[in-house]
């Protein structure tokens, strides 16, 4: 897992502005079921999916895309506008 | 614009050196457990200010975008 030090430096180096969280247990890899275990050279080894998931503000889960699909957020940012529009005006 | 989202990045690395893809055992592409319409699992993770950033912070008020992404700061 990349630590939270690592994930700084990442933040600071590609500008971001949201947060960049680690998991460093794998509690919630593991409780989305995005964390596998591969079997290479006689031992497994586990890493995670790459994975996009959109979780609206009732906790509901809306969207989820997972492999090489979800190299591309485009889809889930869509979702994620569509649920924006959705919301009564305030 | 009003700021309506909350995008998480999560890295999930493991290795200096990215690893190809697995070359043996399991070749299938695994399957999220979750689906559209479950209840989100509730998380607590590690921001980059090593602060709590828990999935329950944002109930009823900003929908949420987690981003999985492995090996993130490899360059690989």
């Amino acid at each position: 897992m990349d630590s939270p030090a690592a994930n700084a430096a990442f933040a600071k180096q590609i500008g971001v502005t949201f947060p960049l969280l680690s998991d460093m247990n794998k509690k919630m890899l593991k409780s989305y079921g995005i964390l596998k275990g591969y079997d290479v050279h006689d031992d497994t080894f586990e890493w995670a999916l790459r994975a996009n998931i959109v979780i609206d503000k009732q906790g509901i889960i809306q969207f989820v895309e997972e492999g090489d699909s979800a190299v591309d957020p485009n889809t889930a940012l869509t979702m994620c506008t569509t649920l924006h529009k959705k919301e009564p005006a305030k | 614009m009003k700021r309506t989202l909350a995008l998480g990045l999560l890295a999930a690395a493991a290795l200096a050196a990215a690893p190809a893809a697995p070359q043996a055992g399991k070749s299938e592409v695994a399957k999220m457990t979750l689906k559209v319409g479950d209840t989100a699992p509730e998380f607590t993770l590690l921001s980059d200010g090593w602060k709590t950033v828990k999935l329950s912070d944002y109930r009823g008020k900003k929908n949420v975008f987690l981003a999985v992404y492995v090996l993130a700061f490899t360059g690989g």
